[in-house]
């Protein structure tokens, strides 16, 4: 799941200085189970800005709504609508729904209020950690189900640096080192002869290095071939 | 009310059966009848039957707001002066042996009221909430 963060109040306010009418629109995806741009969020953000401290030539007018997922263009499009007169949105999405949204609405300006951070799992209840880097060639066949590129703070393929302590990360020591924990899974496994074996210089281009990835599959709603 | 709803321009061809990427739609043939069928816990609210229905007979909306679902329903306590709910009946049941005092029938206000009462009155303890509610 995509994990965000609320951006700090001092720094939304000025965004909405001098609008009227401001639609609060939270999304029903990632963010509403990761705490931070649901429906709840988006109603306490908004009693919270509304505050003559934040805006002193007149608290704007704040709406508060939420759609199912800001990030697919054709449900915006049937059932976003933002209210008379909103002159500015504040989106509780990930940046992928601020854009979608800033796309659907344009001209109307949307205004992030979260600061999206990482893709990530639910270890515990409430606590996310962050699993994956999309980076478009997935190594975890190799590496004991441990991702080096999301969990190694230096990002390394073929082992841990000097600085593993043990089994923790020098970079962050609350870190546990990553290839600590691909040995340890791989010895589990029985299959320590993967780690003799040498991941060469990486192609970084599936990763995003080459610009924007898209991505359109066959047979999606209405699309040409076989979806089944 | 359903939360998958389709409108009379529906053809039962199944293309939202076919494309369902969580396999929430299913239909049955019985006799002379076609029933669609759907499965709310496996529905991913994705929208993909929306998109592929060829004559916009899925009422997406059903989906994306609908009504809210009756649980359970516990008797309730309500403070015995203002009517605040305060607790159900269920969970004073269940907590009373660890708590003391014992769950009772005031709100917090009322609580505190007295217990502000008590500690300027003792020997009127308990008779400064006279304003019983009326039931």
């Amino acid at each position: 799941m995509i994990v965000a963060d609320s951006k700090p109040l001092v720094e939304i306010a000025p965004l909405l200085a001098g609008s009227r009418r401001v639609l609060v629109l939270g999304c029903g995806g990632c963010v509403t189970v990761c705490r931070s741009g649901g429906l709840a969020e988006a109603r306490e953000l908004a009693r919270r800005l509304a505050h003559p401290e934040f805006f002193p030539a007149g608290v704007p007018e704040f709406r508060v709504d939420a759609i199912e997922r800001q990030c697919e263009r054709d449900l915006l499009d049937a059932y976003l609508e933002a209210p008379p007169e909103t002159d500015a949105v504040l989106s509780l999405a990930c940046g992928v729904g601020v854009q979608m949204v800033s796309d659907a609405l344009e001209p109307l300006p949307v205004f992030p209020a979260l600061n999206t951070t990482f893709m990530g799992g639910a270890d515990e209840a409430g606590l996310w950690r962050e699993k994956c880097r999309g980076c478009g060639d997935c190594v975890l066949a190799y590496t004991g189900g441990i991702c080096p590129i999301a969990r190694c703070a230096k990002k390394l393929l073929n082992g841990p640096c000097g600085g593993t302590s043990n089994g923790s990360c020098e970079v962050d020591s609350t870190q546990p080192c990553a290839w600590a924990l691909i040995y340890y899974r791989l010895r589990k496994q029985d299959k320590l002869h993967l780690l003799e074996e040498i991941f060469p210089t990486r192609d970084w281009r599936p990763g995003g290095g080459s610009g924007p990835r898209v991505r359109r599959r066959a047979g999606v709603a209405g699309g040409p071939g076989d979806f089944r | 009310m359903a939360y998958f709803q389709v409108n009379d321009r529906c053809t039962g061809c199944l293309a939202c059966v076919r494309n369902c990427p969580a396999s929430a739609l299913d239909y049955r043939d019985e006799g002379p009848q076609r029933t669609l069928l759907h499965n709310m816990t496996r529905c991913a609210r994705c929208g993909t039957c929306w998109r592929v229905c060829p004559r916009d007979a899925i009422e997406f909306q059903y989906l994306l707001r609908n009504r809210w679902d009756e649980v359970v329903t516990l008797e309730l306590v309500r403070c015995r002066v203002c009517g605040e709910p305060v607790h159900t009946t269920r969970l004073a049941e269940a907590v009373d042996d660890r708590l003391e005092p014992l769950a009772e029938d005031l709100c917090a206000r009322h609580r505190s009221q007295r217990a502000s009462l008590a500690v300027a009155y003792p020997l009127a303890a308990g008779k400064g909430l006279k304003r019983e509610r009326a039931s």
